[in-house]
């Protein structure tokens, strides 16, 4: 945008409402373009402070009848002489780099937002900006945040001037604000502070318009409780002025990042095709080695240590430059965690004397691992394209949980000072924060966020935000692991629950369907059909509360069999539109973890009034077949229905009630011929490709009085298992054919693309290398031939390992809307269908409600409502629930992973162990009895680490060993003992599977 | 997806209109009065529409005329600098823009008074200079005012307006912003009453918000109806002080 040189005309429209002309030039392609908008200023913008008397009878309502709400208390908190009492006006920069600080509910009272803010609040960091919206609505009593629209308001719009930037007619803007409030309000005795981290605003403030401005820090400290508050301000070296003189000596410091391009140069470089955007994925084993995928590129795009990486975090949008040819190499073949590198840096180091010393020590550490990882690259020819960052659009910052790294703590001296926070998450660097309270958290799990990566500075600065409890305590370790997979976990709020029907748990469907009365209050009750008569029951695993589905089978006079599959009717109570609506959508999924299950709706509804619960009558959405003896489909039939279970089983209990030979009841008959067909869908389903993959998946046992973790245990299936899960597909791809039918563009639809077939090269050409076998990629059913032939008839379990191998190569499933790709590409490769959806599982996936509103308005039970009409509102929910969906299985493996380590704790044993990566310096094995899988270090392998010898091509690794002194080769998918015990890491204080090769 | 923030929470729009609040609106008649025989100039927001009427005249071709009555003929013509950026085809036979003709035909056939212009046509010119949202509201209005001039018969003003639905909030006279993000209809009301000449629905709307943005539709027409009565009276008051003062 640039200015424009004439000052538009006002016009008078008539009492209170002036329009004017927003003149600005955008750029866009290239060209300029002139926009000429209309600007409409008003005077009946109220201050909403409830102490002022003149704005009551300005006010008008809107669409709906409203008045606003006055919401600045007349009585605010007072400050120090000479402010007394006093209303705050955020700056921008305030918002963006301490909406934390916010949001807290120990400070910042009656607080302004002039529009100016918002909007570029919004511009910069669209969470950031619906945040600060929530905070403005629901904030009334406690917080009292408003909204002032200055830019409509007559009394403070400005023009820009000529020659002005546009940031600096909108700090002038914010100014015009604040000066007009203190005017307004000073007959009420209220002062109205300006806070800003921006110098020149503030200097501008006090010179030409009198207002009272503080920096963040300054206003903090000026509040009574500001001890507290102190270690919540976010660390910006610029924001602490103490910090100032200590710049130059930083400047001497050996290390430095190189400076981001400016913005003109990326979109020059982009547009030409000399730099390249993308999202940056930090490796897992190593943390200095980041890969970013590129349209046009076969393979990723390596990125390789911490100079080319340049500050970016893992998930952030990165515009990149290609290195040149010679230094192109292949993907690092050695382990690195953040965690155990530089353990002995020192938070101070840039504020001490001799900063130099530190420094110099890791660029020696460093440059020893890329020799080495030079030379590795030359011997394979697999190299690489290298790149380096030039540039971060857009950074994936969020809270992240940590705890202090407790020898960066000096226990000595109090007061605060620079500590170190290590990460959960092992793809990011420590953080370093300051704080006073070092000594107090240095056991617990602390939450922190990023504030700023400064050039000069090794590590980023970030700022404390609360801490969560003690390390491994069970409560503070769920929520950590909760935040750390961004899964809401508060309880619902109140408007919310205001959604649920009144009668609560008393809800009963109605008697007789016919009856006037409840068809008054339900008008759609005509349209549902009666099944109670139908022997329906439920099969689930055992202690399921929430039953979604229930089944039934029943042979026709014809000698075919009416099958229905009967799931609950969840949209019959959340409705689209409603805070309930709302909120299912933006959780997305339920999340379990292993004692505890975060639900997607409500407890009443989840688990009483939509749960398929036997013997009481509950509304359900039915999907009726008619299949012949080869479980053929003669035809379909879908329908709203009330229904009641007769019985809900668990796995064991339909298995075992199926093979009692004695029991010859219709219901049990019913089910015996589900099983049947079942066989049948499941045969056909593997005939035509169906992929049969595996995850080291366990179970852990609790127990039941103390919910302590017992046991574990690998999952184990049975044949009712696949009864449900066949006739649940079978319900499925019916809905799914029958909504994109109905909705050809917005149907939502599930995918699962085919594998790239360089996702499996390196499983390949492990298993030729060493078993001489091979995966084939041509289509899922010559995969899924080939993965039956990898046999080895020395270990049956070798088979499984090669399925869980080659599960982590797939591609993952995504939700998706049907005008978001051709028809084709909605095949599910995993599954051997052209088209699928999720559609049984409503209580706990939001893509089934969506599916279910789809299918009521494909069979005319209710107009489908707009939302789930337009692409752009479906798009949106689809990225949502792939993201949550994403997050909830990450939450609920963590959650596994962190009970199996507490397991072990106290079981330490020795158990067959399977090789499946071989590194430079180290193997990765993975133990199916207790599904960890673990780094084992050659410095624990052997006591000679440089004897040691790694051979890529056949994927071994020889050394000597360490108590024999034998030599050893290990091969990948070698079968190892191992010993299994789980540590405590000093470091991070994370639990771990610690594995020792026997 | 669009992060324009179409309607606040304090219930302002983008412009810094409220919901109900038409934009400005500015007209005056007899603008050319030796290129036709009534013409009209409108300034609804930033729309900028010049309309010509010629007739009632002997039709050029005769397999056009019609015993009966007058034959009305309207050709719109949108300039290939109303937009922001300037498109490269005149629109002259675009199907939108013969859409546009046909639905303006329709609504003011049955209001003018062809039956007494016999064997004749009126021949209707508009020209949009700028556009910026609801453009067949405004050209309802300029017609109209066109028509008037050139002191054909008619049984009543038409007056029109669009109106958006955000959400579950009718917003009174769309500009270009809000006409994109949101779907919108657009009313041709018949002098006070709430008879409606056209009703053009372009987007899904639902039908159980049609009558709370019809209702707020009208009012605006309402509102526009007077505005360009007050013109008109103004006009005239200074044609007869000019008449009388020869």
């Amino acid at each position: 945008m640039s200015v424009s040189a004439v000052a538009p005309r006002r016009k008078r429209l008539s009492e209170g409402l002036t329009v004017t002309q927003k003149v600005f030039v955008r750029s866009r392609n290239g060209g300029a373009t002139k926009i000429v908008r209309e600007h409409y200023l008003r005077s009946d913008i109220p201050c909403l402070s409830r102490s002022c008397t003149k704005c009551q009878d300005i006010v008008v309502p809107d669409a709906q009848n409203n008045l606003p709400k006055f919401v600045l208390s007349e009585s605010p908190q007072v400050l120090p002489k000479p402010i007394g009492k006093h209303y705050v006006v955020l700056d921008t920069n305030i918002v963006l780099q301490a909406i934390d600080l916010l949001e807290n509910p120990d400070c910042f009272f009656d607080v302004i937002v002039p529009q100016i803010v918002l909007d570029e609040v919004r511009n910069r960091s669209y969470p950031v900006y619906t945040r600060l919206r929530t905070l403005c609505r629901d904030s009334d009593d406690k917080k009292r945040f408003v909204v002032f629209h200055n830019e409509f308001s007559e009394n403070t719009f400005v023009e820009r001037k000529k020659d002005e930037t546009i940031n600096d007619r909108n700090d002038r803007a914010i100014r015009k604000t604040c000066k007009w409030y203190a005017n307004h309000l000073k007959e009420y005795g209220i002062s109205v502070i300006l806070v800003t981290n921006d110098r020149l605003n503030r200097n501008a403030a006090t010179s030409d318009d009198d207002i009272i401005t503080k920096s963040l820090f300054q206003y903090v400290d000026l509040l009574p409780n500001s001890n507290e508050i102190k270690d919540l301000i976010p660390n910006l070296e610029a924001a602490n002025e103490a910090n100032t003189k200590e710049e130059d000596k930083e400047d001497i410091s050996e290390f430095n990042f190189s400076e981001y391009y400016p913005t003109a140069r990326i979109m020059g470089g982009l547009k030409n095709g000399v730099l390249y955007q993308g999202n940056i994925q930090i490796s897992e084993y190593n943390f200095l080695e980041g890969s970013v995928s590129i349209p046009g590129f076969s393979k990723p795009v390596l990125i390789v240590g911490e100079k080319n990486l340049n500050r970016a975090f893992n998930g952030d949008q990165v515009v990149i430059e290609l290195l040149p040819q010679t230094e192109w190499k292949a993907p690092s073949t050695i382990a690195l965690d953040s965690e155990h590198f530089n353990v002995n840096d020192n938070p101070d180091a840039q504020d001490e004397d001799e900063p130099s010393n530190a420094t110099s020590i890791i660029s020696d550490t460093q440059r020893r691992l890329l020799a080495k990882d030079a030379i590795q690259a030359q011997k394979a020819k697999k190299v690489q394209p290298t790149a380096r960052v030039v540039a971060i659009p857009r950074r994936s910052w969020r809270q992240y949980v940590g705890q202090i790294a407790p020898n960066s703590v000096d226990l000595q001296t109090g007061g605060t000072q620079n500590v170190f926070v290590i990460l959960m998450d092992k793809c990011l660097p420590k953080i370093r924060i300051r704080t006073r309270r070092a000594k107090e958290l240095l056991d617990k799990r602390i939450v922190i966020s990023v504030d700023s990566w400064p050039t000069t500075h090794k590590y980023p600065l970030g700022h404390f935000v609360r801490d969560l409890g003690g390390i491994e305590t069970a409560q503070a370790e769920t929520e950590a692991l909760l935040l750390e997979h961004d899964v809401e976990y508060r309880p619902f709020s109140k408007k919310v629950l205001e959604c649920l029907p009144a009668e609560g748990h008393e809800w009963k469907a109605p008697e007789v369907l016919t009856d006037p009365v409840e068809i008054a209050k339900d008008p759609l009750l005509v349209r549902r059909k009666d099944l109670r008569d139908k022997l329906i029951c439920s099969i689930d695993p055992p202690g399921c509360v929430d039953i979604d589905d229930a089944l039934h089978a029943k042979r026709l006079p014809n000698g075919n069999w009416e099958v229905g599959v009967h799931i609950a009717d969840v949209t019959h109570f959340v409705k689209p539109g409603t805070a309930l609506d709302a909120e299912g959508a933006s959780r997305g999924t339920s999340v379990y973890l292993v004692d505890k299950r975060i639900d997607m709706l409500p407890m009443l509804l989840g688990t009483d009034l939509c749960s398929l619960k036997p013997y009481v009558d509950r509304f359900a959405f039915s999907v009726l077949w008619e299949l012949d003896e080869n479980a053929d489909i003669v035809n379909v039939d879908f329908t709203k229905s009330v229904i009641k279970s007769r019985e809900a089983f668990s796995y064991e209990q339909a298995q075992l009630r199926i093979d009692d030979a004695s029991q010859t009841d219709d219901l049990t008959q019913g089910m015996r011929a589900l099983l049947q067909l079942s066989i049948k869908l499941k045969q056909k389903r593997l005939d035509a490709g169906a992929l049969n993959l595996a995850s080291p998946e366990v179970k852990v046992h609790m127990d039941s009085e103390t919910s302590d973790p017992g046991e574990v245990e690998i999952k184990k299936l049975l044949a009712t298992n696949s009864l449900v899960e066949e006739f649940m597909l079978l319900a499925n791809i019916s809905v799914a054919r029958k909504i994109y039918d109905a909705f050809p563009q917005t149907a939502m639809l599930r995918r699962h693309a085919a594998p790239p077939s360089t996702n499996f090269e390196l499983l390949n050409e492990m298993l030729h290398q060493r078993k001489n076998m091979s995966i084939s990629l041509e289509s899922s059913k010559a995969l899924a031939d080939s993965l039956d032939r990898c046999e080895d008839p020395k270990d049956p379990y070798f088979n499984t390992l090669v399925r869980i191998m080659s599960t982590r190569c797939m591609m993952a499933a995504q939700y998706f809307y049907s005008g978001a790709y051709s028809y084709p590409d909605f095949k599910h490769y995993g599954l051997a269908v052209d088209i699928y959806t999720h559609f049984t599982s409503p209580i706990r996936r939001f893509c089934d409600v969506v599916a279910h509103r789809q299918l009521a308005g494909a069979i005319g039970y209710e107009p489908l409502d707009l939302s789930h009409r337009d692409k752009n509102k479906m798009d949106m929910i689809c990225r949502n629930i792939n993201r949550k969906h994403r997050n909830a299985q990450f939450a609920g493996r963590a959650s596994i992973e962190y009970y199996v380590g507490q397991v072990m704790r106290n079981n330490e044993s020795t158990e067959t162990g399977y090789v499946i990566k071989v590194f430079n310096n180290g193997i990765v094995v993975l133990v199916p009895k207790f599904g960890v899988e673990g780094l084992i270090r050659l410095e624990n392998l052997t006591n000679d680490s440089n004897g040691a010898h790694f051979d890529e091509v056949e994927f071994k690794l020889t050394f000597t060993q360490k108590d024999s002194g034998k030599e050893r080769v290990i091969y990948v998918f070698d079968k190892v003992e191992v010993q299994v015990k789980s540590v405590l890491d000093p470091v991070t204080s994370k639990r771990k599977a610690e594995l020792l090769l026997k | 997806m669009s992060r324009l923030e179409i309607y606040s929470p304090e219930g302002l729009r983008l412009d810094g209109r409220r919901w109900n609040e038409l934009r400005r609106f500015e007209c005056s008649i007899n603008t050319h009065s030796h290129a036709s025989d009534g013409s009209s100039y409108l300034e609804q927001g930033n729309n900028k529409v010049i309309t010509l009427v010629k007739g009632p005249k002997e039709p050029t071709l005769r397999s056009q005329m019609d015993t009966e009555k007058a034959i009305l003929k309207i050709s719109v013509n949108i300039t290939q600098f109303s937009k922001f950026e300037r498109s490269k085809s005149s629109h002259k036979n675009e199907r939108r823009v013969l859409e546009m003709q046909t639905a303006l035909i329709r609504t003011f056939e049955k209001n003018v008074m062809l039956n007494i212009y016999p064997r004749t046509l009126i021949d209707i010119e508009v020209h949009v200079l700028q556009q910026d949202g609801g453009i067949m509201g405004s050209l309802i209005n300029g017609i109209t005012l066109a028509l008037i001039d050139a002191g054909i018969a008619m049984y009543d003003y038409i007056s029109g307006v669009s109106i958006g639905l955000y959400d579950t909030t009718p917003l009174l006279d769309v500009n270009s912003l809000e006409e994109n993000a949101m779907s919108s209809v657009t009313l041709g009301v018949v002098g006070k009453s709430e008879k409606l000449s056209l009703l053009l629905v372009e987007d899904k709307i639902p039908l159980d918000r049609l009558e709370t943005v019809l209702a707020i539709g009208i009012a605006g027409a309402h509102r526009v109806r007077d505005l360009m009565d007050e013109e008109l009276r103004k006009h005239a008051e200074k044609r007869v002080a000019n008449a009388s003062s020869k």
